[in-house]
């Protein structure tokens, strides 16, 4: 399996193509966005979209929010650098783990601003996680389209047109360049988000117990109802040179947050990357089967490109943090009500070529989160 | 108001709902009355050039647009054979008499000797031959959507702001003041037909 | 340069969309007109939509899908199925078609094909090919979905398709269809090489190099394929940019 000369995802990347040297595209795109744009000019392009929704109405904008590292950025800078009334929306995709969640109580509390939390019924969840699996190999089509689509329902139905998100996609992948002038709107949905799949598709896939009011949530709303509140969904990241691991500090320092121990990435050098979701280790899980590459790979990617690793680091943390099965698989499992032999079976029907998989039942065993035992979803299979 | 002129030939569901996509007040029509009150007028259309102008005479079309757009300088846009009709002959299927509008004539492409398919079916990109207000803030690498099998050899190379190559190098797109034309089908080409789309509603004589 | 073209078909029974295997047992696989638009979304050059619906009251779903479809997505499309009479494809052009595949229309009656040419123009008629081997092992054109033969050669076919003012062919090879094991090249060759308008390659594609191979080896103009979006994690970016990599000159990113 080939990968980027420079950093260290492989082939087998949605969207990945390489230049003559071998570079990949995201790599080349994170160079032009350290070396090709002027952030003072972006910076001001912000100020301006942000001078023209102030004030009107009774919010400045939503803020869609996770409790992750991104949005708690997004929000304590809107709110403190830029002094936004923004109403903060948090999509809950029934998986968000003890500290996350106290975490975002201390930080929604400390920064103010009105906060809607929205969590879907978790019996529709539950048949959503298994057709997604079963369909594209991934668990979380549900919570990908919550969280783009919801908030989107809020700004229309609340009539604020104003939406920042967090990072654009472009930090990561190549959907979309540094060039391009992202729209976090249906047209991403449907390309980058929601797995090729929307609500009305899903309704027929399903049996009749779940109906397409039940997938409203995840339905993207009307164009023209987005057109009439004049509505505008932009990244953040567009406009303001996007650090992760400065960020994550700058919330730590500022807010208190903490960060939390996630399956398959050492905690010390990463403390604050993907600790909102339980079921996070399982998605990684999935990738590694398909694409024989997981989240290791991806931040370790993410560190060379910000030159803070070399890549023979990188290679030596994907030997030593990929290929776990991890312990959260157990809880997933009986959550869906599948055993170990159908889920792999499953998983490995989505293999991206040219990868393949070694035999998944001689995988040790990662270690259980402290926390697993806490997590809500216990509630339901007790 | 944007008319697109009904003559009974062309993909009109597609153009109007490109420009509604983009915030224009569009009619569908063939009523001269409703090209008379448009300040943008479009003529698309598929199919034979003789059937073509026939369709315009027998509806009267051709006079009201002469007027509105010859006499009145109203913004026009010709799409695919809206943008061969406005030549003086057609050699498609015999010789017939265009709108005359601009000068040339359309005929046969020449794959010279090439081992092209015909018709030009495709997306293809294409070359600006000059700055005009139809092409702004588009890439340069933007492909966009062929079908023909003739096309409109200008007589004046001015006229030409963009070409494409199949075979021969072929006329893209023309302007001559006030009027604008694609062989291409903008109403196909996603978003770099969009935004084109979009630059004719903006421009003014 | 002229790019080649990606299009993606999406077959539909009585409104929804499906996915068949040699023509048989079939699979729900979405909505039509929310799927057109994750195509549309990811950059395809065209879409096919092909109608087997066999009910006569549940034939109108199409009309309103084509017409959503060509509201919110600006590519051409291409649509299919039951269409035999010269209003039939009249209405199917006024609801937002740009082209109409005929199929077992076109051989029940061949000057069906001249017609529409005449009157709207032959790029807007696409001959619509099913063949497979027949009992003898000779390839023949079937129509009903795969279940009348009707004595004619596919390659025979498509001259003559060629010479009543067809536009386009769609060559679809019924035995390889659904089944994930590459085009039939062979007569996919010999088609392309026979006829001076431009074929798509339709049936059997399992990996993005099949597209590859349609183009190069088998002389297709355009490349269609269903299963592989559906069932596999596929996606058209791959397919692009895997095309790309081989050298064939595709569109550039919308």
């Amino acid at each position: 399996m080939r990968r980027c000369t420079k950093c260290v995802v492989p082939e087998t990347q949605d969207m990945i193509s390489f230049d003559e040297q071998g570079v990949c595209a995201t790599c080349q795109q994170i160079e032009y966005k350290h070396e090709k744009i002027d952030w003072k000019e972006r910076r001001k392009e912000f100020e301006e979209i942000l001078e023209q929704h102030r004030g009107k109405g009774a919010y400045d904008c939503i803020i869609p929010f996770s409790g992750g590292k991104d949005s708690t950025y997004t929000a304590w800078s809107l709110i403190r650098e830029f002094n936004l009334k923004p109403l903060i929306v948090s999509f809950d995709h029934g998986f968000y783990r003890p500290k996350m969640l106290q975490d975002t109580e201390r930080v929604v509390k400390k920064l103010g601003g009105d906060f809607l939390r929205f969590k879907s019924d978790w019996q529709v969840v539950k048949k959503l996680m298994k057709e997604s699996l079963i369909r594209k190999g991934d668990i979380m089509w549900h919570s990908h389209c919550g969280i783009y689509a919801f908030p989107m329902h809020v700004a229309v139905k609340f009539k604020i047109p104003l939406i920042i998100w967090g990072e654009p996609t472009s930090e990561y992948v190549s959907y979309y360049s540094y060039e391009e002038n992202e729209q976090v709107d249906e047209k991403r949905f449907n390309r980058v988000v929601n797995l090729g799949i929307n609500a009305e598709d899903m309704v027929g896939m399903l049996d009749d117990s779940v109906t397409l009011r039940d997938l409203e949530p995840y339905t993207y709303p009307k164009l023209k109802d987005l057109r009439d509140i004049g509505y505008r969904s932009i990244c953040q990241g567009t406009y303001i040179p996007w650090d992760t691991k400065k960020q994550s500090e700058i919330i730590r320092d500022e807010l208190g947050w903490t960060g939390d121990q996630v399956e398959g990435i050492p905690f010390e050098r990463y403390w604050y990357e993907k600790v909102e979701d339980g079921f996070q280790g399982v998605q990684d899980y999935l990738k590694w089967l398909k694409r024989g590459w997981s989240r290791m790979t991806h931040l370790a990617s993410i560190d060379i490109r910000n030159g803070r690793m070399t890549r023979e680091e990188g290679m030596a943390m994907i030997e030593k943090y990929e290929g776990f099965r991890p312990a959260s698989l157990d809880v997933f499992l009986k959550a869906i009500d599948m055993d170990d032999e159908e889920f792999h079976e499953i998983a490995l029907k989505h293999v991206v070529s040219p990868h393949v998989p070694p035999d998944w039942r001689k995988l040790p065993r990662g270690p259980e989160l402290p926390d697993q035992k806490d997590w809500t979803i216990n509630i339901d299979l007790e | 108001m944007v008319t697109i002129v009904n003559y009974g030939l062309g993909n009109l569901f597609s153009v109007a709902k490109a420009f509604e996509m983009i915030g224009a007040d569009v009619t569908v029509s063939s009523n001269p009355k409703d090209i008379e009150s448009a300040d943008h007028i479009v003529m698309p259309g598929v199919g034979a050039f003789g059937n073509g102008m026939m369709f315009l005479k027998e509806k009267g079309l051709d006079t009201v647009l002469t007027e509105q757009v010859i006499e009145k300088k109203k913004p026009f846009l010709g799409i695919c054979l809206g943008l061969q009709l406005l030549a003086e002959i057609g050699e498609e299927h015999g010789a017939h008499e265009g709108l005359g509008w601009i000068e040339g004539k359309v005929r046969t492409i020449d794959t010279k000797g090439e081992d092209l398919k015909i018709p030009h079916v495709g997306w293809n990109n294409l070359v600006v031959t000059q700055d005009n207000p139809l092409l702004t803030d588009i890439n340069s690498n933007a492909d966009f959507y062929f079908v023909h099998s003739y096309q409109l050899e200008c007589t004046n190379p001015n006229d030409r702001i963009a070409t494409t190559t199949y075979g021969e190098t072929i006329t893209a797109a023309i302007w001559h003041e006030n009027i604008f034309a694609t062989q291409f089908h903008p109403e196909k080409s996603q978003d770099a037909g969009l935004k084109l789309l979009e630059n004719f509603l903006s421009y003014t004589h | 340069m002229l790019k080649v073209r990606l299009i993606p078909t999406l077959l539909l029974l009585d409104g929804r969309m499906i996915k068949t295997k040699q023509f048989g047992e079939y699979r729900d696989v979405g909505n039509p007109r929310t799927v057109a638009k994750v195509y549309d979304a990811q950059g395809v050059d065209e879409l096919i939509f092909l109608d087997i619906t066999a009910s006569e009251e549940n034939r109108h779903f199409v009309f309103d899908i084509i017409a959503a479809v060509a509201e919110e997505c600006f590519i051409p499309l291409t649509v299919g199925g039951g269409i035999r009479t010269l209003e039939q494809a009249r209405e199917m052009l006024a609801h937002g078609a740009d082209k109409v595949a005929i199929n077992t229309a076109a051989i029940e009656h061949p000057k069906f094909i001249t017609e529409i040419a005449n009157k709207f123009g032959n790029s807007t008629v696409v001959v619509s090919i099913d063949y497979k081997k027949n009992t003898e092992g000779k390839n023949e054109v079937f129509t009903h979905r795969g279940t009348e033969p009707t004595g004619l050669d596919p390659v025979e076919w498509a001259k003559e398709a060629e010479s009543l003012g067809a536009g386009e062919i769609l060559l679809t090879c019924i035995d390889r269809e659904g089944m994930m094991n590459g085009y039939d090249l062979e007569v996919l060759k010999q088609v392309t090489s026979a006829v001076t308008i431009p074929v798509t390659a339709s049936g059997g594609v399992g990996t993005i190099q099949d597209l590859v191979d349609g183009i190069v080896e088998g002389g297709a103009s355009a490349v269609s394929a269903a299963s592989i979006f559906h069932f596999t994690d596929q996606s058209i970016f791959k397919a692009h940019s895997h095309m790309k990599e081989k050298g064939l000159s595709v569109r550039k990113k919308a």
